[in-house]
């Protein structure tokens, strides 16, 4: 089976700056990391080509510094990675990012082979919106499920995953091709190999760009004017008023006591805590 | 930045197609629904929808999709819906995300709204962003606050963006519906009214086009949750990297089991596994509304801190006098957490003691 898997080039810094005029990040000077959520998918894609045969590419819209990202892919094992990156898809919001990703995997079914399936990560750590996967599996019209933690294919050629809800597990049959998303933390991502390494660097092929001269997207669809949505304004996050009292105890038994004493002479606290400590020993919640 | 030009039609991407702005009106909350009815957390979504129909002085419709749901809409009108369209049907039994986004999709075709609030449970989060892009518009995940510019109609979607030092104004200035979500919990409940039920109309639909699925439900296994979600506690004992290892949290359940609270932590405590993602708290984990809560070896990043906002009391425990979260707390106090801890289980036993007795508590 052919594997799709999308790769977002995100800061992985804690550091965060952010353009107070636009509200944007400030990206230049962060350096960058894979989106951690998307480990677990590349791992899976890899799992289910080892199982099954065939092949992984991973897909990425980025500017050119996310080379490094996809490197790293292909050291994980990776067959194959498309950046696709164009000054025309700046500034894109989620819409915008979909499109231009769907139709990419378009063009991977036309040009290298059929695409059975589209892996992502849960959420980015940079935007987190979760909407990516969904998104993309409208434009293309294919089955979609998010929250997969593992996924094995049938006799007669379908998809089965296994997915994780708040309060329930599930287990779903798609027809392929398909997209999942896969939760974050599910699958323990493989380390990157130095034979994959060596194997990149005598064929660097592996590695390809794709320009919108390639991809001919018409530019109203792409970047910032195919996003319905924009950043209208940021504003500072009003600071909660709080007491600040700070307190130097002598020892552990004193700093104890002046907790309890400050949440006890606390109107709201104090009800709160008697009342939990009043009801039966133990248990959870209030 | 000044608002985006207004394109017209012959100016947007060909594959959206044109939308008059002014003939959508209305405000939507979409229902989700399981073995255990409506979810709270869509009922949650009555709170930012009645906020925004109030400004926009329009009303707000409740849907509901499924098979025998139609029993579900007194509940939604009781909870702040003015009336609900229901689509009943067989078809529906199973939630399957293209097929009932395709559902959504053409009552949104017919009726118009504006504005459509989806709760950000996880099936909410696969759910509306495949509605929006059927729809060729815009969607925020995530928000934490709404307000409408009255003259366009425009609603702006807010949110912390990476980071959580600012709040971003989303705006859609030229497509409709706008679309948002919302985390579960960020949001109260609105207060139920019993005399709201049967006072607006229930709108029977019939969706025509039904799309075979392409993917089904094989088996699902309900998983009770044995512990109580932290957004919903009183009191909330959080931990951080200083707790410098697992062990350091079994203190706190221990101490959590004492005062009735339950552990969360920081994305750094998840980070190394010593504690599960559904107990983060912060921008990109649970916000939280205790009473209480007491952060112990957490240094108070900005994103941690945006999870606390609703928090009544905070108390710090910290060992380094220079940590940003003493100037961001009520109580804090300058100690290492392992001298702090047992001394406060051993006092909370004492006050227990002396308060099934009947004694007075003197510290
Ligand atoms: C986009 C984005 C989203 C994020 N979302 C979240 C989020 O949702 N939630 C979140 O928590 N973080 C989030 N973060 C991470 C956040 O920036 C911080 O890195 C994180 O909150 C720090 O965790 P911490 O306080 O446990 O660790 P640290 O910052 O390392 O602090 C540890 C603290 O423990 C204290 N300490 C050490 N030993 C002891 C001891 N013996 N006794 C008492 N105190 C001790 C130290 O003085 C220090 O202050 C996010 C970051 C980004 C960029
Ligand atoms: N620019 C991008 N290029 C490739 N894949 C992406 C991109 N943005 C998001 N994704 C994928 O979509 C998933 C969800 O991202 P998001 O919807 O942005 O939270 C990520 O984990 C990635 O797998």
């Amino acid at each position: 089976m052919r594997i799709v898997v999308g790769m977002k080039w995100v800061p992985g810094t804690q550091s965060v700056r952010i353009d107070p005029k636009t509200g944007t990040l400030i990206r230049e000077g962060v350096p960058s990391i894979v989106n951690p959520h998307d480990l677990p998918a590349v791992e899976l894609a890899l799992r289910l080509r080892d199982k099954y045969g065939g092949e992984v590419i991973a897909l990425s819209m980025s500017p050119p510094p996310a080379i490094k990202g996809l490197e790293y892919l292909i050291g994980m094992g990776v067959d194959r990675a498309i950046l696709l990156t164009d000054r025309v898809y700046a500034g894109a919001d989620t819409l915008a990012t979909s499109y231009a990703l769907a139709n990419a995997i378009r063009k991977i079914d036309a040009e290298i082979g059929k695409v059975d399936l589209a892996v992502f990560g849960q959420e980015t750590t940079d935007s987190s919106t979760a909407h990516i996967p969904a998104q993309t599996a409208s434009w293309l019209n294919w089955p979609y499920v998010y929250y997969v933690r593992d996924a094995w294919l049938t006799e007669d050629g379908k998809l089965r995953v296994e997915r994780i809800l708040e309060n329930a597990i599930e287990e779903w049959e798609l027809d392929m091709p398909a997209i999942i998303s896969i939760a974050m933390k599910s699958i323990k991502p493989r380390p990157v190999s130095l034979l994959n390494k060596i194997r990149f660097k005598t064929n660097p092929s592996t590695l390809i760009t794709w320009t919108n001269s390639y991809m001919n997207l018409d530019v109203r669809c792409v970047g910032l004017k195919g996003s319905p949505t924009f950043v209208a304004k940021t504003v500072d996050v009003p600071e909660v008023p709080r007491k600040k009292i700070v307190y130097k105890p002598k020892d552990g038994e004193d700093a104890a006591r002046w907790i309890l004493k400050s949440l006890l002479s606390d109107e709201k606290a104090s009800r709160a805590l008697l009342k939990a400590l009043r009801g039966s020993s133990g248990g959870e919640g209030s | 930045m000044s608002q985006k030009p207004q394109g017209d039609c012959g100016d947007i991407c060909p594959e959206w197609g044109c939308r008059n702005k002014d003939e959508y009106r209305g405000v939507w909350v979409v229902g989700e629904v399981d073995e255990n009815g409506l979810s709270e957390a869509s009922l949650q979504m009555l709170t930012p929808a009645r906020k925004v129909a109030s400004k926009l002085g329009t009303k707000i419709t409740g849907v509901l999709i499924g098979h025998n749901v139609k029993g579900l809409a007194d509940q939604f009108m009781e909870y702040g819906a003015d009336d609900v369209i229901v689509v009943d049907d067989e078809r529906f039994k199973e939630y399957v995300p293209n097929v009932f986004g395709e559902a959504v999709v053409e009552l949104v075709k017919k009726y118009k709204p504006e504005m459509i609030f989806i709760a950000g449970t996880m099936r909410g989060r696969e759910l509306a962003p495949f509605i929006a892009n059927h729809l060729r518009s815009g969607i925020t995940a995530d928000c934490t606050d709404f307000d409408v510019d009255e003259k366009t109609r425009d609603v702006f979607q807010i949110r912390p963006p990476f980071g959580a030092v600012l709040l971003a104004y989303i705006r859609t200035p030229n497509r409709r519906p706008q679309l948002a979500t919302a985390r579960p919990n960020v949001f109260p409940l609105p207060p139920r009214d019993p005399s709201r039920a049967g006072k607006g109309e229930i709108i029977e639909e019939k969706v025509e086009h039904v799309p075979v699925p392409k993917s089904r439900l094989v088996s699902r296994k309900v998983v009770p949750r044995t512990e109580a979600p932290i957004e919903k506690a009183e009191i909330v004992v959080g931990g951080g990297k200083g707790l410098g290892s697992a062990e350091g949290f079994k203190m706190l359940e221990e101490l959590a089991k004492e005062i009735g609270a339950v552990v969360g932590g920081s994305r750094k405590a998840v980070d190394l596994g010593w504690i599960p993602h559904e107990r983060q708290i912060g921008q990109t984990g649970k916000s939280i509304k205790s009473v209480i809560y007491m952060a112990v070896g957490i240094s108070g990043a900005a994103q941690h801190m945006f999870g606390v906002r609703e928090a009544e009391v905070v108390v710090a425990i910290n060992n380094d006098p220079s940590a940003p979260i003493l100037s961001q707390a009520d109580y804090g106090v300058v100690a290492d957490y392992r001298e702090v801890i047992p001394n406060l289980i051993k006092l909370v036993r004492e006050i227990k003691d002396r308060l099934a007795k009947g004694e007075p508590i003197d510290l």
